[in-house]
């Protein structure tokens, strides 16, 4: 298949929702739009040959960041969702020297630890939280005086997203950075070697993939209007996973076709909610064992074998 | 009260390490971080609650059997499904968390999502110089050591547990040596699914019984282990047991989850210092 066609197939399915014309539709397409760009941060981190569970705790902490600076504080909506994604770029920019000195392993554990702690001060810290019960009442957003209120209006804000990061992304893949960190990840003392900062590279990639994350989940809490720590726990990590795998980590088209298809499952399977994570399961088995490089193969021939 | 702190620590980490032998194991040997561990704890759970609980089946077979079906699945799962991806890091993850998510939907679909406890076999307590014991947490803790000093035993002095040495310290050099490295592996994670399966199973009256019960000991291995070092047995134990200790001591003085964050803040100070864990070797 040529990748021109494959545009062309996207860009139909994204205005597919105005055809359709339902509710429901735009709802779905709606969390498609969001978690697209959150899976696009993970397969940043995955093209330096480094899995990070942490993604989701940078989109809950933007989420929660955005909503209480909007409820408690006032602050204009766009102001509120920079500033959420700035927090939790600067919750990365923190934490990432420590993580990020160790590839592989120790990195997954202590993101994962770092996802699960961060989802603990949520639950707990209801005070400012809202713990289990939730945070109520985030207002809607609005831009120039003009309020968004339909899920139409929020599926286009969402998508503008999309846009965006994705041409980010991309221009990262296509651009020298792209080529030091695919080098990074295939041979760190060669590349080290020839003057490649490694750490400075990957911390730059770490935060700037945690604001990517944070802006999706600010702009999920204004859509949504209510906070709860589960949407943003170690279940969205494996969605993400999910996503990259069946897509394929290669190229930014593999995450963006693995949200497309992996985001509309759970509403396909409503009622049997108790099959989605066997179905997931079992797709990631199929994926690893015979198709390793994802969807994206299909389209793209690899440029050079492994 | 300093005495039960430790006293309480001390039986907590117990099972922490023998959760985090068998991680540290499969780590050691195969290179795999196994993220579907907490959930072989959940099915020797599941088995002492369908032996113990339901049909009556006196509590410590039922204990070996929930380990014993652990190990089987565990072996199973490593041949049909570890084996292709042997020497890949990141695919091996994922395949083990792959395996972790299907085993939790198919006790949801089996068990249904309602926690489930079972009758406790021991009750009462005793007293150890100020601190009170539960008699069922101190049955847990013996047990635990019974189990350690097997495994211990097993690998210092068996042929099986020579090997498993040999092929953690260099794959290719033992299996010049003879060691056929496939039929390790299967041994390494049947071995490690069955210390998770009994410690499980050991803890099944203790706590209640659901598809998500293997998350927090899940948890509370890995923080062991990156403690502790990868790959290192007398780490996870020395992690498991300053985990368990910091967690009793924590939580009596303050609330468990601020215990828990302090545990993670312990982590970061060690792997700050001393990347490699607190034993750990260097792997790369």
């Amino acid at each position: 298949m040529k990748p021109i066609l494959v545009f062309v197939v996207i860009a139909a399915l994204a205005l597919l929702p105005w055809a359709l014309d339902t509710r429901y539709v735009f709802h779905i397409a709606t969390m498609i739009a969001i978690m697209i760009p959150l899976a696009l941060s993970m397969n940043l981190m995955l093209k330096l040959g480094q899995l990070s569970i942490a993604h989701p705790a940078f989109m809950g902490i933007g989420a929660y960041g955005t909503a209480l600076l909007t409820m408690r504080l006032g602050c204009p909506p766009v102001l509120a969702l920079l500033s959420g994604a700035l927090f939790a770029t600067v919750i990365a920019g923190i934490f990432g020297p420590v993580f990020l000195r160790i590839k592989g392993v120790y990195f997954v554990l202590l993101t994962y630890a770092f996802g699960e702690i961060i989802n603990l001060i949520f639950q707990e810290w209801t005070g400012l939280f809202g713990g289990n019960s939730g945070l109520y009442g985030v207002p809607k957003f609005s831009i120039f005086g003009l309020r968004l209120t339909a899920v139409q209006d929020y599926y286009v804000l969402a998508l503008i997203f999309v846009v965006a990061s994705y041409a980010a992304m991309r221009a990262i893949e296509r651009s020298d950075i792209g080529a030091m960190f695919e080098s990074l990840n295939e041979d760190e003392m060669l590349s080290r070697s020839i003057g490649a900062n490694a750490l400075s590279w990957r911390i730059a990639a770490f935060s700037f993939s945690a604001f990517v994350a944070g802006i999706s989940g600010g702009i999920y809490a204004f859509y949504i209007g209510f906070l709860s720590p589960d949407p943003f726990g170690f279940r969205l990590s494996v969605d993400l996973v999910v996503m990259n795998a069946i897509g394929g980590v290669s190229s930014v088209l593999g995450p963006l076709l693995g949200a497309i298809l992996v985001v509309p499952l759970p509403e396909i399977l409503r009622g049997a909610h108790e099959y989605q994570l066997l179905i997931y399961g079992v797709c990631l088995i199929v994926f690893l064992l015979f198709m390793r490089q994802g969807l994206v193969s299909l389209i793209q021939p690899r440029r050079k074998p492994a | 009260m300093i005495e039960q702190m430790i006293v309480n620590g001390v039986l907590a980490g117990l099972i922490y390490v023998i959760m985090a032998f068998g991680f540290t194991l499969i780590f050691g040997i195969m290179r795999i971080v196994n993220f579907a561990h907490g959930e072989f704890y959940m099915i020797g759970a599941m088995v002492v609650l369908l032996l113990f609980g339901r049909l009556g089946v006196p509590f410590f077979l039922a204990v070996a059997a929930g380990g014993f079906v652990s190990a089987a699945l565990g072996g199973v799962i490593e041949r049909v499904l570890f084996r292709p991806l042997v020497g890949e890091e990141m695919p091996g993850m994922i395949m083990s968390l792959a395996i972790g998510i299907i085993l939790q939907s198919l006790a949801l679909i089996a068990l249904g999502p309602a926690e489930q406890t079972v009758a406790r076999p021991f009750s009462g307590t005793w007293t150890l110089v100020d601190a009170v014991l539960p008699w069922d947490r101190t049955v847990v803790a013996l047990s635990a050591l019974v189990i350690l000093g097997l495994f211990y035993l097993f690998l210092k002095f068996s042929r099986l547990g020579l090997a498993m040495q040999a092929v953690a310290q260099d794959r290719e050099t033992s299996s010049l040596m003879g060691v056929e490295s496939g039929m390790i592996y299967t041994a390494a994670f049947g071995i490690a699914c069955l210390l998770a399966g009994l410690a499980g199973g050991l803890m099944a009256p203790v706590y209640t019984i659901g598809p998500y019960m293997g998350e927090q000991p899940m948890l509370k291995a890995f923080v062991v282990v990156i403690l502790g070092g990868l790959g290192s047995l007398p780490g996870a134990v020395l992690g498991g047991l300053l985990i368990g200790l910091s967690e009793s001591v924590l939580s009596t003085q303050l609330d468990s989850t601020l215990a828990l964050i302090a545990s993670f803040a312990i982590v970061l100070l060690v792997v700050l210092t001393r990347p490699t864990g607190l034993m750990g070797r260097n792997v790369r």
